[in-house]
């Protein structure tokens, strides 16, 4: 006593790489137009 | 009845706020948006995804679980993500089953490879990785060593290390 220390195989690591495939939609079409988009230089003005 | 609810406030405003929540991952103010959205629009492919997206970025996989079944779409890439939470679920049979039934690309192969992984099926894992080999696909080089280590083929890594 103490037993003495003994060699533990472990499991080589594995990275979720499958995670990064999992992306938010592109939503840009679907909000508000921002004012510069909308119009020129008047707009970007008086807009 | 003459009486009128309130009008609901326009979807592109709601987008714009669900867009700035997922910009600054805010994931669970981001599902009450997409849900406000499906209240107005339940069929709105778009708040959808991003519901169920929003849900596994949480770490919340049983509640994507549930957005998926109860989608009144399925959306193309639903079976991807339905697997992907099945997956961290642990329930790998069904997770391959779910799988198969999108087509293939190398999100999909990746997740295909990590369940073969802790299936044991390190051969059919392997293979995968095969495939993989020009997507370059980043870190992939951890993944595909572990599995020669676990398939019993570690004389092989030192080969793979030094080729990369």
């Amino acid at each position: 006593f103490p037993p003495p220390f003994q060699a533990i195989s472990r499991n080589p690591i594995v990275l979720d790489l499958a995670y990064n495939g999992i992306e938010f939609p592109s939503i840009e079409s679907r909000m508000k137009k921002d004012r510069k988009a909308k119009g020129g230089f008047m707009s970007r003005i008086f807009g | 009845s003459s009486q009128q609810p309130p009008p609901p406030p326009p979807l592109e405003d709601l987008f714009t706020t669900l867009n700035r929540h997922i910009q600054s991952s805010a994931f669970d103010n981001a599902v009450k948006l997409t849900d406000q959205i499906l209240a107005i629009a339940p069929e709105d492919e778009d708040a959808l995804r991003c519901k169920v997206v929003a849900l596994i970025k949480n770490d919340r996989v049983e509640d994507a679980l549930s957005a998926i079944r109860s989608s009144p779409r399925t959306l193309d890439d639903f079976h991807f993500l339905k697997a992907y939470c099945l997956y961290r679920q642990n329930k790998l049979d069904e997770a391959l089953e779910s799988l198969q039934r999108q087509e293939r690309n190398d999100e999909t192969m990746l997740l295909e490879s990590q369940i073969l992984y802790r299936l044991g099926k390190m051969d059919a894992c392997l293979d995968i990785y095969q495939k993989l080999q020009k997507s370059k696909i980043d870190s992939l080089e951890i993944n595909v060593i572990a599995a020669h280590v676990m398939g019993g083929r570690s004389s092989a890594v030192q080969g793979l290390l030094d080729s990369l």
